[in-house]
């Protein structure tokens, strides 16, 4: 039978094969379940049951291009598709796939098309592409890198050393980071596309293991190169074009990998869920108890506030790449934090089973101990931050001021960032601006949509909550343009970091208005056209941030909280895609 | 002839000042301080703040600079005479 799925169907059959891949999470005869994955994490060892069932399921597939013979086309599907992973073992989500992932975006940006063939084919065969970046003395800052690639016979010499390299010792591929050129600035690097395999022996040591306290079963590894030859068709783009196509392609990652983590908080608050339905207390069930019930329908909402942050940063990826510098490191800098406090929330009402690494409810110490590994992987929140407090003033001259007046322009793409099932146009990577030039059409939704809400009686709780953000973003604005000259540099100090993160709140409420709005209107039987997911989920950001929202009426918290548990009863995600885990033994 | 290269020595003058000012203003420091020569790099500015500096030169001159401008023209008199074929040509 040959039908030619519509691409959305096809996007959910393939969520639901990859988790029927996986097995169910809870039954203990699943050699992919959650006991064989502790086991696994206490051993140290990625499960290598798990690597051979994502090979088959053929999930590098995912990060590479239509073109190449792959399927990745959306940025925001790949956040979604890989929570299946991510709620099974972090070490998993990470060590399979992410990190080829992170390699191969340059690749996709800058690549030749040998070269872009050579990583597609590579990945394709299940092969491994590692992003070869960090440096220990340098941490995020890349441009202090010391990893050198001089010009020599034939090509370059490589010499100098990587740290924390996931995969490096079994990868085949490798994407250098290295400067081509002395002394400071930001043109004097450049990537290398280099064919490990091929290093002459005695040159390369690539042994050595970093152990680490979460993500257990990675291969952290270092790489020493001692003047290693490579040809000059190494060279990945432009020579000294490094730092530039980082800041491009970085704002995909920094979008992607936080949804991706959602799975993780899912897991989590399933597992907390079960304990608080087990868990009997004065005579009844934790999980009836008011404070508990409280506990888990926020956590819940925050999930909820990650994936639609995540989810319409990921689709302006593809509809508006000129402001994602901006909105990306918003995501990468408030879901690892949002998860991580839901975590030891979280972690309060399981007590002692919180950190017991048997028994039954053992993957929550797990995924707690993950969880800030994979939420510093990659790009850490302070950069993340740094990099957003160096746009607000410009961002309050121009976007901001624009949005507060009303006299924004209407979004080209009628705010089909926050209809999560709408289709895409392409992801072209070298649309992706390095610098939002003041643009933040996040903002001028919000304060169109409050207007509207305010209108209308019925929106009145909601009208309410996203007049709090809009007044919010006002005072922003004063405190953005009053910054001292410093303040507006990477030597800020604390007051432009805290406008940071309050700027970032106002985004994250942004998008939760938007997506329950536009769901609303365009799929009104979807969980996310409830207004009590909003409702509860503006309460939270705003409560955050001191805005003094009120009392929470018990019925929007109610209602999120059946919500929860009946997801949890029919085996459904706790997220706004709602796909279904795999049930019934393996 | 000779009033075109007047005029542009005028506005390289007008964008080297304008530019020192900036520089200075994120430095905290005293304009006569800065070095027109120096990489910014080198005075203290970073890849980032470059590109904030990009910004700055947009919403002063009314032209549209790559973000990386400060990257590629990485002091102030090579800023200068990058943009001043920009404005002087725009005006």
């Amino acid at each position: 039978m040959t039908v030619d799925l519509r691409p959305e169907q096809d996007h959910r059959a393939r969520a639901a094969r990859l988790e029927r891949a996986l097995g169910p999470a809870a039954d203990p005869a699943n050699p992919l379940g959650h006991r064989a994955v502790l086991a696994a994490d206490e051993r140290g060892e990625l499960l290598a049951d798990g690597e051979r069932a994502l090979r088959e399921f053929g999930l590098n597939a995912e990060f590479v291009p239509e073109h190449l013979g792959g399927r990745f086309t959306r940025a925001d599907r790949l956040g979604q598709l890989m929570r299946a992973v991510f709620r099974r073992d972090c070490a998993l989500g990470i060590g399979y796939g992410v990190t080829s992932f992170i390699a191969a975006l340059p690749v996709w940006a800058d690549g030749t098309p040998d070269q872009q063939a050579r990583v597609g084919r590579t990945l394709l065969a299940g092969g491994r592409v590692v992003a070869a970046y960090t440096e220990l003395d340098h941490g995020s800052d890349f441009s202090r890198t010391e990893f050198t690639a001089e010009p020599g016979p034939g090509g370059y010499v490589l010499d100098g050393g990587k740290q924390l390299v996931n995969n490096i010792s079994r990868a085949e591929m490798a994407v250098f980071f290295a400067r081509t050129a002395d002394g400071p600035g930001s043109r004097g690097h450049s990537h290398l596309l280099v064919d490990l395999t091929a290093l002459p022996a005695g040159r390369v040591r690539r042994d050595r293991r970093y152990p680490v306290s979460g993500v257990r079963g990675c291969l952290l590894g270092g790489i020493e190169i001692d003047g290693c030859p490579v040809p000059g068709d190494a060279l990945l783009g432009a020579e000294g074009g490094a730092m530039e196509t980082v800041l491009r392609v970085f704002q995909v990652t920094r979008a992607v990998l936080p949804s991706m983590v959602v799975g993780v908080g899912d897991t989590q608050l399933r597992t907390v869920l079960e304990f608080a339905r087990d868990r009997q207390l004065y005579g009844r069930r934790l999980a009836d108890l008011p404070s508990a019930r409280s506990t888990l329908a926020g956590c819940f909402a925050d999930l909820l506030i990650c994936d639609a942050f995540a989810s319409v940063v990921a689709r302006s990826l593809h509809l508006r790449p000129g402001e994602t510098s901006v909105g990306a490191a918003a995501v990468k800098y408030l879901v690892p934090k949002l998860l991580q406090e839901s975590s030891y929330r979280l972690s309060v009402q399981m007590g002692a089973r919180s950190y017991v690494r048997t028994g039954p409810y053992a993957i929550f110490q797990k995924t707690a101990r993950d969880l800030p590994v994979v939420a510093l992987a990659h790009a850490g929140s302070a950069v993340c931050q740094a990099s957003l407090v160096t746009q607000l003033p410009r961002l309050a001259e121009r976007g901001w001021r624009a949005a507060l007046a009303g006299e924004a322009p209407e979004p080209v793409d009628g705010g089909s960032v926050y209809d999560l099932d709408a289709p895409l146009p392409p992801l072209h990577l070298g649309g992706l601006e390095l610098n939002a030039r003041g643009a933040d059409s996040l903002a001028g939704d919000l304060v169109r949509l409050h207007t509207v809400l305010a209108g209308q009686p019925a929106s009145a709780p909601l009208a309410a909550l996203t007049g709090l953000f809009v007044t919010e973003l006002r005072g922003l604005s004063g405190r953005a343009l009053a910054l001292a000259p410093r303040d507006r540099t990477v030597l800020a100090g604390p007051r432009a970091f805290t406008l940071a993160d309050r700027y970032a709140h106002v985004l994250a409420a942004a998008a939760v208005a938007g997506v329950w709005w536009h769901a609303r209107r365009t799929a009104p039987d979807t969980p996310a056209a409830d207004p009590a997911w909003a409702c509860v989920a503006l309460h939270r950001l705003a409560g955050r941030l001191g805005l003094r929202p009120g009392p929470l009426p018990p019925e929007p918290q109610d209602r999120v909280f059946a919500d929860l548990t009946a997801r949890h009863e029919a085996g459904h995600t706790f997220d706004l895609f709602r796909g279904r885990l795999a049930s019934g033994p393996a | 002839m000779t009033d075109t290269s007047q005029t542009t020595t005028e506005t390289a003058e007008t964008v080297r000042a304008w530019l020192v000012d900036r520089v200075a203003f994120y430095l905290e420091r005293p304009a006569a301080d800065i070095d027109v020569s120096a990489p910014l790099v080198d005075l203290g500015l970073d890849s980032v703040y470059a590109l904030t500096l990009c910004g700055d030169v947009e919403d002063r001159f009314g032209v549209v600079v790559e973000a990386t401008m400060a990257w590629d023209h990485p002091t102030v008199n090579a800023m200068t005479d990058h943009l001043t074929g920009l404005v002087s040509g725009d005006r």
